[in-house]
């Protein structure tokens, strides 16, 4: 009811808008001339999201020998999400993709707000460190995958350095333990992706205007009083940009896991994306993994528009700001 | 409250010299402003003063202690960054508690402050605003009354007014002045807008290039430059110079300048000067507007090459071999092209040795 009141409302605020000095001719024009993006976008993006929304409601299968668009000759009446509720895999990937995404998180971004802090002052040997610390994201996930697996090996160098330092032979096998195994897979995730976060939380913070921390330390506010008081809360969008970014892709990872552990032993290591990937390409039953999808889908949506609205508000406030400068 | 003496003061930049040597004593309750193009050295003065930088050479002293290596939280200083450094994400009252809260004061003795500061500069009704959304005058307020809050021993301005629109300055230069009378303190204001410096100073040091030409009242810095880049910057326009030599006529020494022809006799007192400083080149100096035009007859020639009229008053331009300006009145007839005569008042001529360019002054 309150949603057709607004939309009665768009469209009688719609003339209003229209009395604006657009000519038919030239709206048509445009028209026409967004058409090709507009159907490109049709096809791309809103196409696939219904198709999938269709076949979620199904049971459908590509070894039924049934084209997809035939899929409601199973309709289920929403069986497959009933399912996933009940589905004791899914509940367990989705809580270890969570124990990862809180572990790894704010490891990843105290480190790199350490690290960011850091660099915001010179050293000598800055760009070669620099460089260094932003390796990790530059290695194709694959690759960091298949390092990582042969770094934990029971007779990897990683056990080999542990004991290297305790002088005892340590054989760990990381891998094959459940528990350690997960630890692994996190320990990968950080290394790999602080890199990404201290790049956009130093980018952050060499935006915090250098004025304003004079002007602070004038008043005597010492180092940790400037942090907390100027530059972190002047980073706050960045920062809440930065955790969203990350907690979306924690919410997607697979390959470098994937390859380490394959989602083992067990399930031990088997996040949603892995376990979709099994659902997909093992048990085949795609209306079920139609309907994981979207969930997780609406799940990142909302993430996704909670970080745009920050960022909305970050660009009014700077503009407030910029103004505030030059008036 | 307090004195600042600057004694041999020296800055370098690697290979590159911000302030050759500097001497320069600021009275306590003073307004004394750092007059001078960009590039002068007069922020890095002013950051030196404040602790931002330290100096190569030399010693700043508040009330005679000396603050090498005071860190540039303890001095006491208060600074009014160019745009105010106002921090946007707070309210006005954060902004103002800011100073207070970092050197660790109670919670009452924070609050008895805010409320003094704010009525006294008029934010009180303001305190729950967000800053970011304030017009500049009370950014400015805010800033002065941020500063002001930790009671410091002076004030330095560094160009506040330079990201002001002209209509808006004389509103905020009218304002500054009034809240530094009545906050009594000792004030450093850098500036390049010698408007700004003569309409608030009570002394202004003029600077070029890392050297303080000349420090005075904004009269004196007016009436008797010290030297001639001291005259040309100061005044708008500024002081007309031709380059001439002493000569001896039938009714005194003056100045024959060429093309213009010999200048009225000198007053006795700078012809006395003139004699004993020796040298023969000098620049001869007026201002634009302490000379009459009159026909061709007396005086010294030129020939008209623009006119300016700007309302109340009309600035003439005129050449012959170098130019000059000469401010009349808006009814002044004259047009381009006429030889005109140009008699400076006998009272307002200064004479500067072409050599040094330092002013030659009578007794």
């Amino acid at each position: 009811m309150s949603a057709t009141e607004t939309l009665a409302r768009t469209a009688a605020s719609t003339p209003s808008r229209a009395a604006q000095p657009v000519d038919r001719e030239s709206r048509r024009l445009g028209f026409r001339l967004t058409l090709p993006t507009q159907l490109l976008v049709l096809f791309i993006a809103v196409f696939p999201l219904l198709m999938q929304l269709y076949i979620s409601l199904t049971d459908w299968s590509p070894l039924d020998g049934v084209s997809w668009w035939k899929a409601w000759q199973s309709w289920n009446n929403f069986a497959n999400y009933t399912d996933l509720v009940e589905d004791r895999r899914w509940w367990g990937a989705l809580g270890r993709t969570f124990i990862i995404m809180l572990v790894c998180v704010p490891a990843e971004f105290l480190l790199a707000l350490g690290l960011a802090t850091l660099f915001m002052d010179d050293f000598p040997g800055k760009r070669i460190f620099y460089s260094i610390l932003l390796m990790p994201m530059m290695v194709v996930p694959a690759v960091a995958g298949y390092m990582f697996f042969m770094l934990f090996q029971s007779g990897g160098p990683f056990n080999g350095i542990v004991s290297a330092l305790t002088g005892m032979d340590i054989r760990i096998a990381w891998l094959s333990d459940p528990t350690l195994a997960l630890v692994a897979v996190m320990i990968a995730d950080i290394w790999q992706w602080t890199p990404l976060m201290f790049l956009i939380l130093l980018a952050g913070l060499v935006g915090v205007p250098e004025d304003q921390l004079k002007a602070a330390t004038l008043l005597g506010a010492n180092w940790r009083q400037r942090f907390f008081t100027i530059m972190l809360p002047r980073i706050k969008t960045i920062m809440v940009i930065a955790l969203a970014i990350r907690v979306i892709e924690i919410f997607k990872i697979f390959d470098t896991l994937y390859i380490m552990t394959g989602g083992g032993p067990g399930v031990a290591t088997e996040t949603i994306s892995v376990y979709v990937y099994k659902v997909t390409t093992q048990d085949l039953i795609w209306g079920y993994v139609a309907a994981i999808a979207l969930v997780i889908l609406i799940v990142l949506s909302v993430l996704a528009v909670f970080a745009m609205k920050r960022m909305d508000a970050a660009k009014n406030g700077g503009a407030a700001v910029q103004k505030g400068a030059r008036a | 409250m307090t004195t600042i003496r600057l004694e041999n003061l020296v800055k370098h930049f690697g290979d590159f010299t911000a302030l050759k040597t500097m001497d320069l004593e600021i009275r306590d309750g003073e307004f004394m402003a750092l007059l001078g193009p960009s590039g002068c050295g007069k922020s890095t003065t002013m950051n030196m003063i404040a602790g931002m930088e330290d100096p190569s050479g030399g010693r700043i002293l508040f009330d005679g202690r000396d603050m090498n290596g005071v860190p540039m939280g303890k001095r006491g200083v208060g600074f009014v960054f160019q745009n105010y450094a106002i921090f946007t994400h707070m309210t006005v009252r954060q902004n103002l508690a800011y100073g207070p809260k970092m050197r660790g004061m109670r919670r009452s003795e924070i609050d008895r402050r805010v409320k003094n500061i704010a009525d006294f500069l008029q934010l009180t009704p303001l305190l729950d605003q967000k800053s970011a959304k304030l017009s500049v005058n009370i950014l400015q307020r805010l800033a002065i009354g941020r500063s002001a809050i930790v009671e410091p021993a002076i004030f330095l301005l560094d160009e506040p007014l330079s990201n002001v629109d002209a209509a808006f300055r004389a509103v905020m230069r009218t304002e500054l002045k009034h809240l530094q009378k009545q906050f009594e303190q000792t004030m450093v204001y850098v500036t390049h807008d010698q408007l700004e410096a003569m309409t608030m100073a009570d002394r202004i040091a003029v600077m070029d290039h890392g050297v303080l030409q000349q420090v005075g009242t904004p009269l004196e810095v007016y009436n008797n430059p010290a030297n001639i880049f001291v005259a040309k910057f100061i005044g708008a326009p500024g002081m007309n110079l031709i380059a001439g030599e002493l000569a001896e006529t039938d009714r005194g020494l003056a100045v024959d300048l060429g093309t213009w022809g010999v200048s009225p006799p000198l007053s006795d007192d700078l012809a006395a000067a003139a004699r004993a400083a020796g040298s023969r080149a000098v620049q001869y100096g007026f201002r634009p507007e302490e000379a009459t035009l009159g026909p061709e007859g007396q005086g010294l020639r030129a020939r008209v090459t623009f006119v300016e009229r700007i309302g109340a008053r009309t600035i003439v331009h005129v050449e012959s071999g170098q130019t000059a300006k000469i401010v009349a009145g808006n009814d002044v007839a004259c047009s381009i092209g006429d030889v005109v005569s140009i008699v400076p008042a006998p009272q307002a001529v200064r004479l500067f040795d072409a050599a040094s360019t330092a002013a030659i002054r009578g007794a």
